[in-house]
């Protein structure tokens, strides 16, 4: 890791509730190369979420510090942008009005956005329904648009909170394999929050697990498996130790959450 | 071809099911309905029941219409009538989304008023239409502040269901592409919130219309209200119905035009409609 953009510095994270305090995240550090694609895995509950939104800068670390290409961060910033979960994408706006949302708030001329916009609609595989509502298209495309607004605005880091937790298996697949495709024409750095084991080997170069209470990583695992990565990939021997290995680390880590508290949080 | 099939399938069922202005090839029904009642009253009125005071012709209608309308008091009754309407409708129209904006942001706001505009707005607050004469006078002030008063409680309300609706993920996706206030209001909340604003600008219509109606039963110098209450006073029932049927046809127009207004800023929302 020799050009490092991100790195997290001893953040830790307490919630209070009820003059009651939880420790979320207790003292993260990691750094992430420029280019690299970073998956955060762990059970429900872990705090892999709350790590992102305090790197995406919508919530702030109640000690330690995120910084970006050696700033600190202190909110969201030009240099990042979050590809959401399911749902968040403008029901009033079309699929194209919803790509230009970042260029917009930033001030940037109609046409010269609908200009960038469309490229990048035609990059995400949705050439043809910018003129579409939200309502109108697959759970799979609006995840496309969620993929596209956050490039418009080409943010150096992409922080993508479970993006395709909401698909069924096959649209995830296909969605897997078209991130990957698009990330190798981007060349974004990734941070990549999923519960799902085999997607986060299947993309990213390197998978932190984490385990909860409090969310903290335990291991810090290097996916050397060569690029690019077709489907079959994942049910190669190789692709299956690494599945097992974390599968290993998160076993425990789920039995012991089953064990201490009454229901799963 | 297969394309725009599916395009064509994709836009039209939703936006079709909204109230007002049919789509193409169904507005012969809602033609050939008003056709069949005004036909069925004509000849019912000249044959069943022919007693004048109880109802005339439609054709005795169009002729008393003509006949004042010639005579300018019409003109004059419509114009005092609409233009309390308007102003009464404006007024709670700016009362209303304001007070529901701040009934939205604030607890506090919100805690106070909640229980005054509930219960204001199930008490047939035309009652308070004597009293406001006695306030007001005879003059259009009177009219315009109970047109106000019974129009406002549909717009406070649904300002403020509108705006507590939006979703929390959007106003953070805001956030998350540093968006002013005023670009995450403009751009969020407004659009948000518009589809409940414009339902309740949309219920108002009709309880604003009751409003000038009710109010010139209790004083006026002029409008249609007072030109009802003055025909059924003289048995002049070719003039009641008129008035009746001027009212009904600009409510439905107001209604129609603010369901067009919905369809042109809010047509996601024609979607969910169903």
């Amino acid at each position: 890791m020799t050009d490092p953009i991100l790195s997290v510095e001893q953040v830790t994270k307490q919630f209070v509730k009820d003059g009651k305090s939880t420790e979320v995240l207790g003292q993260i550090s990691f750094t992430v190369g420029r280019g690299e694609f970073v998956a955060l895995v762990g059970p429900s509950g872990c705090g892999k979420t709350t790590l992102l939104r305090i790197i995406a800068g919508l919530v702030a670390a109640s000690s330690g510090a995120v910084r970006v290409n050696g700033r600190v961060v202190s909110g969201p910033g030009p240099d990042r942008a979050m590809v959401f979960q399911q749902d968040s994408l403008f029901p009033w706006r079309t699929v194209l009005q919803n790509v230009r949302f970042g260029l917009e708030v930033r001030g940037v001329g109609r046409r010269q956005a609908d200009a960038l916009c469309l490229g990048l609609l035609e990059r995400v595989g949705l050439g043809g329904f910018g003129s579409y509502y939200p309502h109108e298209v697959s759970g799979g495309m609006r995840q496309r648009v969620n993929l596209a607004r956050a490039l418009a605005v080409d943010p150096e880091i992409l922080l993508m909170d479970e993006p395709f937790a909401a698909l069924d298996a096959q649209t995830r697949e296909l969605m897997q394999m078209e991130l990957l495709r698009i990330w190798s024409d981007a060349r974004k750095t990734v941070i990549f929050v999923t519960h799902q084991i085999d997607e986060a080997c299947y993309l990213a170069d390197r998978v932190l697990v984490m385990a909860s209470r409090p969310g903290r990583i335990v291991e810090d695992i290097p996916i050397d498996i060569p690029r690019p990565r077709p489907l079959q990939v994942k049910r190669t021997g190789e692709f299956g130790r690494y599945v097992d290995h974390i599968w290993g680390l998160l076993e425990k880590e789920v039995r012991r959450a089953a064990l201490t508290v009454p229901s799963e949080g | 071809m297969a394309e725009t099939a599916v395009k064509a399938r994709g836009r039209r069922p939703g936006r079709a099911r909204l109230p007002g202005i049919l789509p193409r090839g169904r507005g012969w029904r809602v033609l050939l309905s008003v056709l069949a009642v005004a036909g069925i009253w004509e000849v019912s009125t000249r044959t069943v029941f022919t007693n004048p005071l109880i109802i005339v012709p439609l054709s005795r209608v169009a002729e008393r219409t003509a006949a004042l309308a010639a005579s300018g008091t019409l003109w004059r009754d419509i114009y005092t009538s609409l233009a309390e309407f308007a102003l009464g409708f404006a007024i709670a129209a700016v009362v209303g989304i304001t007070v529901g904006a701040l009934m939205a942001v604030s607890d506090a706001v919100h805690d106070f008023l909640t229980v005054w505009v509930s219960a204001l707005y199930a008490t047939p607050t035309v009652a308070v239409a004597p009293i406001f004469i006695i306030w007001f006078g005879i003059g259009w002030e009177s009219k315009i502040a109970v047109a106000a008063l019974l129009a406002v409680f549909p717009i406070i309300i649904n300002t403020e269901a509108g705006i507590r609706a939006c979703d929390r993920h959007w106003l953070e996706v805001a956030r998350s592409f540093q968006a002013t206030g005023f670009q995450t209001f403009r751009m969020v909340l407004v659009p948000a919130s518009l589809p409940f604003i414009i339902a309740g600008l949309r219920l108002a219509v009709g309880r604003a219309l009751v409003g000038v109606v009710v109010a010139e039963f209790f004083g006026a110098r002029s409008g249609l209200g007072l030109l009802i209450l003055s025909s059924s006073q003289v048995f002049d029932t070719a003039a009641l119905f008129m008035a009746v049927i001027i009212l009904a046809g600009f409510g439905a127009l107001m209604v129609s035009l603010l369901s067009t207004l919905e369809r042109k800023l809010a047509p996601w929302r024609a979607h969910s409609h169903d």
